[in-house]
């Protein structure tokens, strides 16, 4: 039997759940994923337990439909949580310790990797991930591996995520109530880079933007290695909220026309109409049409400050001009035609949509990008736990 | 006192606090007030103060700190509702671009209206030399205050005095400026007239105010009532806005009021905003005050009752409080819509939930 690992994605506009099996091949396979709309969050942050503990058995319910359809029945224990959210950063590291005769040995560097344990998080933070991102000896730093070498001081860079540990203490709640069990906590940008980027891309220099409903993350790759990563307080639904105001419809209507209309470039290309189709949906608001260049300006407005933040916070740290592999595009809120065109403009480097390619099960979904985030919480799983995941993970009857 | 109690001014903050003495001083008789800072030197003159975060700051103000004037605010708001027992309209009067102005501002609207009781907000913006960081606290303070308020009358400084005054002499302008447009205000409210509009008749009328202009002016002399019609024109269109879509015009005057002077300046002014879906007149017989002189006092709105009554949402906030729109379908006159109630998310001083395009100002044409 192989191993299987379910991973939970609680968004400020959906609630995500996917189930993923390592095939005989070792590649990950996604058997199943459900999303509903969510309740009780705001902004990627749960403000009302009931409400977000039902969203959550809902999603339970619907993956059971979905696996009866795929011929399996997998009664959950835990999952992988998947988090996003503006109390999401990053912190840089520094372990530092002295090289005794002149020549870096294995146990200096087991000794400069144990001093970052030494770096105590306060108590409302808690740990997403560590990521290693080079020695430096001497004062010649991106060393890979310094065993080996002279020098006199030996300092290990590493990058922290960590969010607020209360905000992960609610989803872990509201799950608790839906009798699920909450395994690792797991950043949506750097699970959804695991899922889309191919090596050379983080090698080279490649940006994941992974625009939400409430917030967007981002998350920066070099020399194969996350080097900077974080979250923007503006996501698709400031989007929808903009359209809201301009045009004085409802949500719904809004959120429609986002997705199927609306670009992120001002400009009306050569042959579309120049008014939109607005449907009525209630009979406060009644079927019309709108300014597609209006419409267009709105969105565009939005998505280019989202970018000039993330190019401002790019620059800070001098990566902007490194990203020579471009910028990759995912999540539920980058469904807007010329996203990318957009991003290449403002970023001044290719952009792409993020697709899943490491993973088996997703090709056939439409607009695959937004479970980018969940396959890679998957594949983390996968990597860290298989071992462990046989038995204490879920219960599966097969049919 | 004079007048009842259902009628409340509130002075908020070091130079709100000071605009609240301002308009008491003007207006010659006790009135129904409160001041609120997190400065205990506001209350050293006398009369109802709270204390904001006494335990927090001790009394020494908020340092300019937004964050830090909240917390105070909320720890203390409580302190504010015994003086707001019988109050049904208070008129709130406060500085933007401060801690304790800007942020406890909106802790004390929320405070109302979560107790039905309605508010009108006259509110500065500081001068353009005052810094970013004031300018971006109040730009960012201004679009959240409207929101929360009934109707919000938000002033530049830079407007209400003249440049080559000297730094002393134009900040004191600036607070005499804003206090005797408040006190015409209070006037047109607590004097009687042969057209009365009293405070229950503003209560209603605001329900659906939002955001709004704010002129006044006053002449004397022959052709009076011509004069004080064109400086309060000129005062609007100094300050453009959206479409007018209700108004009241306030005249105050001695025992020598004439019904012609009455009617010369509502036609003019009503010549001069458009068509409106509403506009009301007050008038205010105060010899004492007004022996020989006409003021007026004009509140333009770009929102009208209509648009409440038709959003279907004016009791949201509570006990029946009235509530500022300008859209039916409760977006709100900033347009924070589906993040009204979260932490706003400030970004150099911008709250970046408030639409892009109001915030740029970008033109739509849809």
């Amino acid at each position: 039997m192989s191993a299987i690992n379910a991973a939970l994605e609680i968004g400020s506009s959906r609630t995500v759940l996917a189930i993923g099996e390592t095939q005989q091949d070792g590649r990950l396979k996604v058997i199943c994923h459900s999303e509903i709309p969510s309740s009780g969050v705001r902004k990627s942050q749960v403000f009302d337990l009931d409400q977000v503990k039902k969203s959550i058995l809902s999603v339970l319910r619907e993956s059971e439909k979905k696996q009866l359809e795929v011929g399996s029945k997998i009664t959950l224990g835990n999952a992988f949580l998947v988090v996003s959210g503006a109390h999401v950063r990053t912190t840089p590291l520094c372990g530092t310790t002295a090289v005794a005769r002149q020549k870096v040995t294995q146990e200096e560097i087991d000794e400069v990797r144990r001093s970052l344990d030494s770096f105590s998080l306060p108590n409302n933070r808690e740990a997403l991930e560590v990521v290693e991102r080079g020695y430096e000896l001497d004062g010649m730093d991106e060393i890979s591996d310094p065993k080996g070498m002279s020098g006199s001081v030996l300092k290990l860079h590493a990058l922290l995520v960590d969010a607020d540990a209360n905000r992960i203490q609610d989803a872990r709640t509201a799950a608790d109530g839906a009798k699920l069990e909450i395994r690792d906590p797991l950043f949506a940008a750097t699970c959804a880079a695991d899922a889309v980027l191919e090596e050379y891309e983080r090698q080279n220099g490649a940006l994941v933007i992974d625009c939400g409903g409430g917030t967007t993350g981002y998350a920066v790759y070099l020399n194969g290695r996350l080097v900077t990563a974080g979250t923007i307080g503006i996501g698709g639904d400031h989007v929808t909220n903009d359209i809201t105001h301009a045009f004085q419809t409802t949500w719904a209507q809004a959120e429609a026309i986002k997705v199927t209309q609306a670009s992120a470039m001002p400009t009306v290309l050569p042959g579309e109409s120049a008014r939109v189709q607005m449907p009525g949906d209630s009979p406060l608001m009644e079927s019309r049409t709108v300014s597609r260049r209006a419409l267009n300006t709105v969105v565009n407005a939005r998505l280019r400050e989202l970018l000039t933040i993330l190019r401002e916070k790019l620059e800070e740290v001098e990566l902007l001009h490194r990203l020579h592999a471009g910028a990759v595009l995912v999540g539920g809120g980058a469904r807007m035609r010329e996203f990318p065109a957009l991003i290449a403009q403002v970023l001044g480097t290719s952009a792409r949509m993020g697709r899943p390619i490491h993973v088996d099960g997703l090709d056939d979904t439409p607009d695959s990008e937004r479970f980018a985030a969940i396959a890679g919480a998957l594949l983390y799983a996968q990597r860290t736990y298989e071992e462990k995941s046989f038995f204490d993970l879920i219960r599966r009857v097969f049919r | 006192m004079n007048g009842d109690r259902s009628l409340l001014l509130m002075g908020i903050g070091g130079a709100g606090s000071a605009m609240a003495r301002g308009v008491e001083r003007a207006f010659g008789e006790e009135i129904n007030s409160v001041l609120v800072d997190t400065d205990a030197l506001s209350g050293d003159t006398g009369g109802r103060f709270v204390l904001l975060g006494g335990e927090r700051l001790s009394g020494r103000g908020a340092g300019g700190d937004v964050v830090m004037a909240k917390v105070a605010a909320e720890d203390s708001i409580g302190a504010l509702d015994e003086h707001l027992e019988g109050v049904r309209m208070a008129i709130v009067v406060t500085a933007l671009g401060g801690g304790t102005g800007s942020a406890a501002t909106l802790v004390v609207l929320k405070r109302l209206a979560s107790l039905g009781i309605a508010s009108i907000v006259f509110a500065t913006t500081p001068f353009s030399f005052e810094g970013d960081e004031r300018q971006r606290n109040s730009r960012s303070m201004q679009a959240m205050v409207e929101d929360a308020a009934n109707a919000s009358f938000i002033l530049p400084l830079d407007g209400l005095v003249a440049g080559e005054d000297n730094m002393e002499r134009a900040l004191a302008r600036a607070v005499d400026s804003m206090a005797s447009g408040v006190t015409l205000f209070w006037r047109m409210l607590e004097k009687p007239g042969y057209i009365r509009f009293d405070a229950e008749r503003l209560r209603r009328f605001i329900s659906g105010a939002g955001r709004g202009r704010f002129a006044t002016a006053t002449a004397a002399g022959e052709g009076r009532a011509a004069r004080a019609a064109e400086a309060i024109k000129a005062a609007i269109s100094a300050r453009p806005g959206g479409q007018i879509k209700s108004a009241v015009i306030g005249i105050l005057a001695g025992d020598d009021l004439r019904l012609s002077e009455v009617g010369e300046i509502a036609e003019s002014l009503r010549a001069d905003i458009g068509a409106l879906a509403s506009f009301e007149v007050a008038t205010v017989n105060d010899e004492a005050t007004f022996s020989g002189r006409v003021a007026v006092v004009a509140m333009l709105f770009e929102s009208s009752t209509d648009d409440v009554q038709r959003g279907g949402k004016a009791a949201r906030h509570g006990k029946g409080a009235p509530r500022p729109k300008t859209s039916p379908l409760g977006v709100g006159p900033s347009g924070r819509g589906r993040f009204a109630n979260s932490e706003p998310t400030i970004y150099n001083g911008e709250d970046l939930d408030i639409p892009t395009f109001v915030r740029q100002n970008i033109t739509l044409d849809v």
